[in-house]
């Protein structure tokens, strides 16, 4: 997509510093707040939402639209309004480039989530890892504050008081789920919480959250000012809007780019606008989406396929955080999994048995497949590990675990195979 | 380098609000300020105290989070990133490069003092591996002889800020 028809990187760069607020409303920053301020009634921001079909950027993909009208309708307060910017999974950088090119965007987001559900306050959890950053968006809240587009009366507004904090992540994977997330700001340690209750009902300080990822709340304001329909028709029936895609591995363009949700993935790959193609002059193998909880699809099977998320989910993948790790045929498959499974192994956060146990014990067969001592059997026992490991952790770092798992036997069973020495005799006993 | 004197570890306690919401924050700032790059006994007493949080708690803080650290650090920490789309894309020859250049293994620091080097999961310069971090800087697109040449201009002092 041309440069000028992006909505999301539009001012990326436009102007000398990203924090000025000035600058910002010169390219309709804060329109969409004005707008949200000006309607008779704040429920009619949520029918725009519904109709806009923006689906969650962190990589879940729940409606937002039905999200927002949960917490409006949860009695109880103060509502606390989150943004997750703790970033971490492999392959995505997008939230990154939003925070430090456009942070006004996120803040403007932000604060007309303030607005519609009357919170006092907003919380941003920024990755320990973007720590420079920190300091940019402090800026940047600084000067929203100066401009009055935080504190008290914005707008003008008798009782629109509102202001956002940021809180640091110090580099734990697991604080990328909401629950944990929550605990984290608590001063806690970041581990997850038993779900039910939804944190829209008990989230923060056990008050009605909202937990919303940075690019979710930077669509939010283009949907405010060019109306739900129109941020539907930039994508699919089935998710409106642009993405941010992060472009990694095996591809000559490596980087961020915007595309309207339904781009084909071939274009995607092989356009010298996006990837480019091939960087090491071998042939595309297989892609991985959405970070490392995310489903490997093979190059070749998605020839005609759409990035979007019917598109995608035709094929039993998903688009996740935006993430595209595009691996060439040197890869294989059995290797790139024990890579994805070290990960998972470390990231644990250690509540429940399942994940602990299980990520070790995944990681211990794929380095077993990879020697090639694996014997006839043991690729059952992995599959039912993987089962056991998806259906009994507690939150979505286990459940997620196998995702990539499971595609990637599914698409290279070959590879697999190889690693079983036939030869031996076939595993009788149960191993645990 | 001396350490942190007691009235500035204060100060970015207070500038915080002393609020236990906010201990990631404080704790973060106190590592960065400290010469060894780790929060001593002593600065986790200081921030429970002035949190009303238990020391315990504060130990179970900084063990639960990677960034976090007890121990002393090398003067500069090479951060190498091992997740999937880095190390399949030149992340090996980085850790074997520095093994070769360093003479020492992963997560070992040189006996100079000067240099340690560890794998670390995504940082979000996914693209331009293969590359380190060192603090909050990114050497991106590395070559072998790229990396010795880093490592002579770390010794030589060419990097005060980091």
């Amino acid at each position: 997509m041309a440069a000028n028809d992006n909505v999301l990187m539009a001012r990326f760069g436009q102007y000398i510093d990203a924090t000025d607020v000035q600058a910002y409303c010169k390219q309709e920053g804060y329109e969409g707040l004005k707008h949200v301020v000006s309607l008779a009634e704040p429920a009619d921001f949520l029918d725009e939402l519904d109709t806009a079909m923006l689906r969650g950027r962190g990589g879940a993909g729940y409606p937002l639209g039905k999200k927002w009208r949960h917490l409006f309708y949860s009695e109880n307060d103060p509502k606390y309004i989150v943004c997750n910017a703790d970033e971490g999974e492999p392959g995505t950088f997008k939230d990154k480039a939003l925070l430090e090119y456009d942070p006004l965007a996120v803040i403007e987001g932000m604060t007309i989530a303030g607005y519609m559900f009357g919170s006092p306050q907003g919380y941003i959890y920024i990755r320990g890892e973007y720590r420079n950053l920190h300091r940019r968006f402090t800026q940047a809240l600084e000067h929203a504050r100066q401009a009055n587009f935080l504190g008290e009366n914005i707008l003008g507004v008798a009782g629109f008081n509102y202001d956002i904090k940021i809180i640091s992540g110090a580099g734990a994977y697991v604080c990328g789920e909401n629950s944990a997330l929550l605990n984290s700001i608590e001063g806690k340690t970041g581990r997850p919480r038993v779900k039910p209750p939804h944190l829209a009902d008990v989230g923060l300080y056990q008050k009605p959250t909202l937990v919303n990822n940075v690019e979710s709340y930077a669509d939010v304001p283009v949907i405010a000012r060019m109306g739900g329909q129109a941020f539907l028709d930039l994508g699919t029936e089935d998710g409106g809007g642009t993405k941010l895609i992060c472009l990694s591995g095996h591809v000559k363009n490596r980087g961020l780019y915007e595309v309207k949700l339904g781009t084909p993935i071939h274009e995607i790959l092989y356009s010298p606008n996006y990837g480019g193609g091939s960087s090491t002059g071998r042939p595309l193998k297989f892609i991985h989406f959405g970070g490392q909880s995310g489903p490997i699809g093979g190059v070749a099977e998605l020839d005609d396929c759409a990035y979007s998320y019917d598109g995608l989910s035709a094929h039993d993948l998903t688009i996740g955080s935006g993430a595209i790790v595009v691996m060439d045929d040197s890869v294989n498959m059995v290797d790139y999994l024990t890579s994805v499974a070290e990960f998972f192994a470390h990231e644990s956060c250690g509540k429940c048995t399942p994940c602990r146990i299980g990520s070790l014990r995944i990681l211990e067969t794929l380095q077993l497949f990879q020697r090639r001592d694996a014997v006839p059997g043991d690729l059952e026992v992995f599959e039912s590990m993987l089962t056991h490991v998806t259906q009994l952790s507690a939150c979505g770092l286990g459940q997620s675990i196998a995702t990539s798992m499971v595609s990637g036997m599914a698409l290279c069973p070959d590879e697999f195979e190889q690693a079983i020495n036939w030869a031996l005799p076939k595993r009788q006993e149960v191993s645990w | 380098m001396a350490t942190l004197p007691v009235e500035e570890k204060i100060a970015i306690i207070n500038h915080y609000d002393a609020n236990p919401e906010q201990a990631l924050n404080i704790l973060v700032d106190l590592q960065f300020a400290s010469a060894d790059g780790y929060i001593d006994q002593e600065t986790a007493q200081l921030v429970a105290d002035y949190l009303g949080m238990t020391e315990t708690r504060i130990y179970e803080i900084i063990s639960f989070y990677a960034i976090l650290k007890e121990q002393p650090q090398a003067r500069y920490v090479l951060k190498i990133c091992n997740s999937s789309p880095c190390h399949f894309s030149g992340e090996r020859a980085v850790s074997t490069g520095l093994k070769q250049i360093l003479d020492v293994n992963e997560n070992e620091t040189t006996a100079d003092g000067m240099f340690m080097y560890h794998g670390i999961p995504c940082v979000g310069a996914c693209a331009q591996a293969p590359f380190v971090k060192i603090k909050e800087r990114v050497f991106a697109n590395l070559t072998f002889e790229k990396l010795e040449a880093l490592i002579v201009d770390l010794r030589a002092g060419r990097y005060p800020e980091l």
